[in-house]
């Protein structure tokens, strides 16, 4: 690299890094808190009965539980083995990124002067939307077909042992609140509770191990589980920034390539979900990004902002922990052809009529 | 890896971003990267960031229990990670490093040209850059516009591009004796005489990474005076709007010309 673009580089990468950094922080402060503190079932509570209209509610849930999509995963796997439904879980999933506050105010902060407003809005409806979307297939499909054989086995196995659990205990008397309890082969008497054997050793508990710590130690977990999260979004903010400020200050080859494709209104869209999809960045940092594409048409940019959030490289990986690679590979080409297909359309409607 | 040397290289790692953010904020130099209101978020970030990396730094060692369950079979413990923690580190701090040594504060020609030096004001394509000019009118602009000693009437740059091809003002301005600073640049386009330079400023709207150059055309008729390039002029003279292979340019016709302090913004900023 020349000494001039270096120096190119350098202003551009450091500039969109002090943008985006606050933001970051502010974003994984917050998840790193939900994570640790917010028990387990909370988010069952929130939703209707009615099928439809909890995959819907679920996608507004980010509103209230905000968090990125790389925690968003892990949290959606141990909810989905609690039993919140997959059509659900999913929707939040897809959603949270997006429909949350933080996202809502860096869209807003990072596209100053350039219409906050309607993108702001817009990406917050076209994320609900095509989340909802989603749920709403899900419940049309199979739990086989969407999650991963090991994830259902899983779920399955815990299904038939609280079952069995709650005939043994259902048999002759009240329910004995220990308030926890441990996955182990048993046969004992819980003094204190019905004071006799109930001869269960045939199975195992599955259970909510439930104790409180320490304070201080759950302000340690909360912290660490910050700055965990902080360092993941930093690395992948660092490199995505890094690839754009090549292409910002045409040091990249293939940077006026690109360019060629920014006035392309079918291909903008597609290239820049491409960019985002490679990117991998955070939901609470990557409209700082879509903003310094000027080049690129404000669908196009759309697309970005809300294709990145649901699918890409790291959220690939992720998602494998918790989904079938078929459902993936379906999922992500429904994406890329309706965030696409709909931003070129918001495009064209929105800047006709001005 | 154990969990305390990694707590420990990810609290530098963020103790290292804060350092730079507080340094560029504190020094001033945050000024030539950043919209103003976007400084102040900026310090934040870096005193979150520097609480972040101190409370773990010093509470590395330390047990801590988040009070729930994690499930039989799930590895979640809040903490791990997918990525090796020194990968992570050097990911997150090497290309930081590099940019604060490699910076300079400011593009070179190559970017400026890329970021639209040699445009004409046609070529601008955001349709949200031209609506953040405010409204002028005739009256507006004899209230609005100071007058020099020597009867120019002082504009920024910024107006001067942009009333090019506006049907109102542009005959509002053409042939109004003007007075303008920015940064004296060679032109390299539309030059057949040699008698032309360019004078620009960047206009920024959120970071420098989204700036773009706001440039008009100065006519000497004649071999124009050395400055330095990048070197920060107060120039006068009569504006006019020729068309130039199809397309209205912002030519300012050069009276005097003198290098000047640079401006308390150099940038114009979103406002």
């Amino acid at each position: 690299m020349s000494p001039d673009s270096q120096q190119d580089f350098a202003l551009a990468f450091l500039s969109i890094l002090f943008e985006g950094a606050p933001f970051i922080l502010l974003g994984t402060l917050i998840s790193g808190f939900i994570d640790v503190y917010l028990p387990a079932g909370t988010m069952d509570r929130f939703l209707p009965k009615n099928r439809f209209r909890a995959v819907m509610m679920a996608g507004l849930l980010g509103s209230v539980f905000p968090v990125c999509e790389c925690a968003v995963v892990p949290v959606i796997r141990r909810l989905v083995k609690k039993g919140l439904p997959v059509s659900c879980a999913l929707t939040y999933m897809l959603a949270a990124p997006i429909v949350n506050p933080i996202t809502a105010l860096s869209t807003w902060k990072a596209f100053q002067g350039q219409g906050p407003a309607l993108m702001t809005s817009s990406r917050m409806l076209l994320g609900f939307l095509i989340a909802v979307a989603v749920g709403f297939i899900i419940l049309k499909l199979p739990i086989t077909a969407v999650l991963k054989a090991k994830l259902v086995d899983s779920i399955e196995k815990d299904n038939a042992d609280k079952a069995d659990t709650l005939a043994l205990e259902a048999h002759n008397h009240t329910t004995c609140d220990q308030g926890h309890d441990h996955k182990h082969d048993h046969t004992h008497e819980h003094a204190g509770c019905c004071g006799h054997d109930h001869d269960h050793h045939h199975h195992e508990h599955v259970h909510v191990h439930q104790h409180a710590p320490d304070p201080g130690q759950k302000l340690v977990s909360a912290f660490r589980c910050a700055m965990k999260d902080f360092v993941e979004v930093g690395v992948y903010f660092s490199i995505g920034v890094a690839i754009t400020a090549l292409f910002n200050t045409g040091i990249a080859p293939g940077a006026e390539w690109l360019d060629t494709l920014a006035t392309n209104p079918t291909l903008a869209p597609a290239a820049l979900m491409t960019l985002a999809f490679v990117l991998s960045l955070c939901s609470t940092s990557d409209a700082f990004i879509a903003a310094t594409l000027d080049k690129f048409s404000w669908g196009a940019k759309l697309a970005f902002l809300t294709f990145g959030p649901m699918m890409d490289v790291k959220l690939v990986f992720l998602y494998q922990t918790v989904l079938n690679k078929r459902f993936i590979f379906w999922l992500a080409v429904g994406l890329f052809l309706s965030i696409g297909s709909i931003s070129i359309f918001w495009q064209q409607l929105i800047f006709q009529s001005k | 890896m154990n969990p305390r040397t990694r707590r420990i290289i990810f609290s530098l790692a963020v103790l290292i971003w804060s350092a730079v953010l507080l340094y560029f904020y504190s020094s001033g130099r945050i000024n030539k990267y950043l919209v103003p209101d976007f400084r102040l978020i900026a310090f934040a970030g870096g005193l979150g960031l520097a609480v972040l990396g101190l409370f773990n730094l010093l509470t590395a060692g330390r047990q801590a229990d988040c009070g729930h369950d994690h499930g039989t079979d799930e590895a979640h413990d809040h903490e791990s990670s997918d990525m090796h923690p020194v990968t992570a580190f050097l990911l997150m701090v090497v290309p930081m490093a590099l940019s604060v040594v490699w910076t300079k504060d400011e593009y070179s020609v190559a970017a400026l040209s890329r970021k639209g030096l040699y445009d004409t004001p046609s070529g601008i394509t955001s349709p949200f850059l031209s609506s953040s000019m405010p409204a002028l009118t005739l009256q507006e602009i004899e209230k609005s516009h100071r007058k020099t000693p020597d009867g120019f009437l002082e504009f920024n740059l910024m107006e001067l591009f942009f009333t090019t091809g506006d049907r109102e003002l542009q005959p509002l301005i053409e042939g109004l004796k003007v007075e303008t600073e920015g940064r004296w640049m060679d032109e390299k386009v539309r030059n057949p005489n040699g008698t032309r330079k360019r004078l620009y400023r960047l206009f920024v709207t959120c970071c420098a990474a989204d700036s773009r150059v706001i440039p008009i055309i100065l006519e000497f008729g004649a071999q124009p005076p050395e400055f330095p390039e990048n070197g920060w002029m107060k120039v006068s003279g009569v504006m006019r709007f020729p068309l130039e292979e199809g397309e209205l340019q912002p030519v300012l016709m050069v009276e005097r010309a003198v290098a000047a302090e640079p401006p308390f913004e150099e940038s114009f900023m979103r406002k």
